[in-house]
């Protein structure tokens, strides 16, 4: 390997050598054999078809939340509101097939699609709009938002769309087959994941490769500049806000239709905040979103079955992730510190 | 002759390559108000600083009763009598005017209870100096005149032997600077020395004993109040003019109106437009002179469409470039060099290239290869259009602004300042171009601090002062710098002529 790209790589593979440290010390803190735990985890995440199918459905939600949190921070917008658009999205699809469950997949299922991305853009516009108009902080306005939709659900599960058949289990009715997006067989590997490579995909080449990629640019360079060459910052930011609650309603819908079955509390397991901070790992480059949002859905997925198999707390799956954040952030940083130093 | 309190020997004070303090010499004697008159940029303020231990002394000595001062900060400043109002106040807005007071105050108790009756002490020279202000009002509520009160109080407050006070009128009403130049002179009788860096002629006729005035980084005369006239004051203040090889534009016919600005309003927080008129012609070059901090920069971005209007429009060849409401988006037409272009004309995070083709780039075009011999053109260091903006120095990001508004020819000019930071060689390139381009018929609307420049380069000078436009005068070869001078800082001509 060249030392340039090795000096471009250290950064990453120092980054999980220090997770691996933090996470050994973890296990021995909780009096689990660390080595052999970690193979375990390893083993839950990607050590056979289940785990790995296991692992996809835990990085569909993560990787939309991680694009709808890049779009907007493309323009160095700060948006947290992916979870509270999340359930917005799910709210907005799960009306439609409680409106119209008998409806034909091929018809049902794509505007069962589209009302979610509606629902969750409209959700991102309120704060875009707020923003431009106003100069409201996004960052603030997102955050609060997310307990609205959030209890929304709650309300809606709990009062006028409770299943009468659930015997007062707080859910809707189960989806209709016609309403479930459609799997690899035998795996929960569903249609959310291929719409998130897609978004994903095309998002790198709007950015980066395409005639109007430097309208965003310019505006996140120099809003001034920008302006004085007839750049609209209002605008953009209510495009980039909107779209990205759209891609968080899919991940909303997707959970609802393909893994939940049906609507109700926590569906989400803190998809919309592991998404921003994936997003920001990431330097919203949807490219690099992409692997990260999945070592991230493989620690959810290996964690998750952690707690269940071997004796560890079930606290123990969100300090993994903690670790990692808290070791990806501070690694890099660290390092320039250090090379300054030499 | 009465004791000197500070001296100044041969003080110099430098910035890199910029001399701001250039061996400058000079004693403040106790209970005199001593004036520092000069125009902006002249080092007035620096020299001040380096005394309250901002800055220290590049080369020479400040004397501090009679031996060399040690003072490294301004806590040693304040220990030794020295107190020091700036022109951006240190009050915390959200306290109250006594827990302001208090938090300088060197007699405040470790403790705090509130209205403890020895804190009263605090209030003294605030019930002298402003009896109207409640000490229990929180200081986001009081004008800026009150603001500047209770900052001086503060200085009171350290029973200071030596008062400096930077352009302290600057924001203040006529009456409430009088009442604040009344005040200067019963400070000056109790003993106290007062430095007033102005360049207000006003302050200086109000309650000034002695009037140093500085240009370009020196000391230029030192002079008992009336022993110069007010017009030969200005003079030094302004220098005599520069000789300059600046070729004067080519002659043109003031008859096709090209530029115009009907009635141009807008307004910002701490500064306002208020109906500027002005026609440019075709091929004619019209200069904006005034100290900086009057508007110009408003006006700058008003007509480059970056600011909207409240009032009134802007039209080239007829049609409106202005923007009129803050949601829409206007393109400008002009070549545009601003103020600051590192903050406000290039994007730091992309290459040369791009910035080059930025309007391209900015309406969805893909940038074309073009530009790329403009780096050459205009001795962009270094000429590669793949490097990022943000690494150029200063000098060059001015060069890439200048490359890019005038590398093609256009209708109207818009430039702020565009020698600002460039040496003479690159100033006189700019000119050039700037000059070519009204020889083909473009407009050009030209900002600048330097009086010798507009007056050796332009057809009409406009005078800016508080947001207006206070003359507009032809520059037909018997303007002089004084009068203009006089304009701007607020003299009628008679009182310059006088």
């Amino acid at each position: 390997m060249s030392p340039r790209i090795l000096g471009a790589a250290s950064p990453f593979i120092l980054t999980i050598f220090v997770f691996l440290f933090l996470a050994v010390a973890l296990f021995i803190g909780l009096g689990q054999p660390p080595f052999q735990t970690l193979a375990v985890l390893v083993q839950f995440a990607v050590g056979d078809s289940y785990s790995l199918s296991q692992t996809m459905a835990k990085t569909t939600p993560i990787l939309l939340c991680a694009l709808a949190a890049a779009v907007p921070g493309r323009l160095g917008l700060i948006s947290v509101g992916a979870e509270g658009q999340l359930h917005a999205g799910a709210i907005a699809g799960t009306a439609l097939v409680l409106l119209a469950p008998v409806w034909p997949a091929p018809v049902l299922i794509p505007l069962m699609l589209i009302f979610a991305a509606i629902g969750g853009a409209i959700y991102g516009y309120i704060p875009g709009l707020l923003r431009a108009r106003l100069d409201v902080n996004e960052t603030i306005v997102t955050l609060l938002m997310n307990y609205v939709t959030v209890l929304l659900v709650a309300a809606l599960v709990f009062g006028p769309w409770r299943d009468p058949a659930s015997q007062g289990w707080p859910a809707t009715m189960q989806f209709p087959p016609n309403a479930v997006l459609p799997a690899l067989p035998g795996s929960r590997i569903h249609l959310g994941l291929l719409l998130g490579l897609v978004a994903a995909l095309a998002l790198h080449i709007y950015f980066n490769h395409s005639r109007w990629a430097d309208k965003v640019r310019i505006l996140a360079g120099n809003r001034k500049v920008g302006e004085t060459f007839g750049l609209s910052f209002g605008f953009w930011v209510m495009v980039l806000m909107s779209v990205g609650g759209a891609l968080a309603g899919l991940a909303g819908i997707s959970e609802v239709s393909a893994i939940q079955g049906r609507l109700q509390q926590s569906i989400s397991l803190g998809y919309g905040l592991t998404g921003f901070l994936v997003s920001w790992l990431s330097r919203h480059q949807p490219l690099i979103i992409l692997p990260v949002s999945l070592c991230v859905g493989g620690l959810v997925a290996g964690s998750d079955a952690l707690q269940m198999f071997a004796k560890v707390p079930a606290a123990s799956a969100v300090i993994l992730q903690g670790l990692l954040f808290a070791a990806a952030l501070a690694v890099p940083g660290l390092l320039a510190r250090w090379r300054k130093a030499q | 002759m009465p004791e000197s309190l500070v001296q100044f020997a041969g003080v110099t004070r430098r910035f890199g390559d910029l001399i701001a303090v250039n061996n400058a010499s000079l004693d403040i004697r106790a209970g005199e108000v001593l004036a520092i008159l000069g125009e902006n940029g002249a080092g007035k303020s620096t020299l001040m600083k380096m005394l309250y231990g901002l800055y220290p002394a590049s080369e020479g000595q400040i004397l501090l009763d009679g031996a060399p001062a040690k003072i490294s900060g301004p806590a040693d400043a304040m220990r030794n009598g020295i107190g020091m109002v700036f022109q951006h106040f240190s009050l915390l807005p959200a306290l109250s005017v006594r827990d302001n007071l208090l938090l300088s105050w060197p007699k405040t108790p470790f403790w705090k209870s509130h209205r403890n009756a020895r804190t009263d002490d605090v209030l003294t020279s605030l019930a002298e100096l402003a009896p109207q202000i409640d000490p229990e009002r929180i200081v986001s509520s009081l004008s800026v005149g009150e603001q500047q009160l209770v900052e001086l109080c503060k200085v009171l407050n350290i029973n200071a032997r030596l008062v400096i006070l930077d352009e302290p009128t600057s924001v203040l009403t006529p009456a409430e600077a009088t009442r604040l130049h009344g005040f200067i002179k019963q400070l000056a009788g109790r003993g106290v020395a007062v430095a007033l860096i102005t360049h207000k002629l006003a302050d200086v006729e109000a309650c000034a004993d002695r009037i140093v005035v500085m240009r370009r980084g020196s000391v230029v005369d030192i002079a008992e109040r009336g022993a110069r006239s007010m017009a030969e004051t200005v003079a030094l203040m302004m220098g005599q003019s520069v000789d300059r090889t600046l070729r004067p534009p080519p002659a043109f016919g003031r008859t096709v109106p090209r530029l115009v600005l009907e009635n141009v309003s807008a307004q910002r927080p701490d500064m306002s437009l208020q109906g500027i008129s002005l026609s440019i012609a075709a091929g004619e070059i019209v200069g904006v002179a005034g100290v900086a901090g009057n508007g110009q920069a408003l006006l700058a971005e008003a007509v480059a469409g970056v600011e909207p209007l409240t009032a009134g429009d802007i039209l080239l060849d007829g049609v409106s470039i202005a923007r009129h409401t803050p949601f829409e988006a206007v393109s400008t037409p002009l070549g545009y060099i601003p103020e600051q272009p590192r903050d406000n004309g290039v994007v730091a995070t992309m290459s040369l290239a791009r910035n080059l083709a930025l309007r391209d780039l900015a309406q969805g075009k893909r940038a074309t290869g073009r530009h790329a011999n403009l780096l050459e053109r205009f001795n962009v260091n270094p000429p590669d259009p793949a490097k990022l903006a943000g690494t150029l120095s200063g000098g060059n990001v001015q060069k890439l602004v200048i490359a890019r508004e005038l590398g093609i020819q256009r209708d109207a000019i818009l430039a702020c300042y565009p020698t600002m930071g460039l040496d003479l060689a690159a100033i006189e390139m700019v000119y050039a171009a700037m000059f070519a381009q009204a020889a083909s018929g473009a407009a050009v609307l030209w900002i600048s601090e330097d009086l010798d420049d507009l007056l050796a380069g332009s057809h009409r000078i406009a005078v800016m002062r508080e947001g207006r436009l206070v003359a507009l005068l032809d520059n037909d070869g018997t303007l002089s710098r004084e009068a203009v001078g006089a304009l701007m800082t607020g003299m009628t001509e008679t009182e310059a002529a006088a």
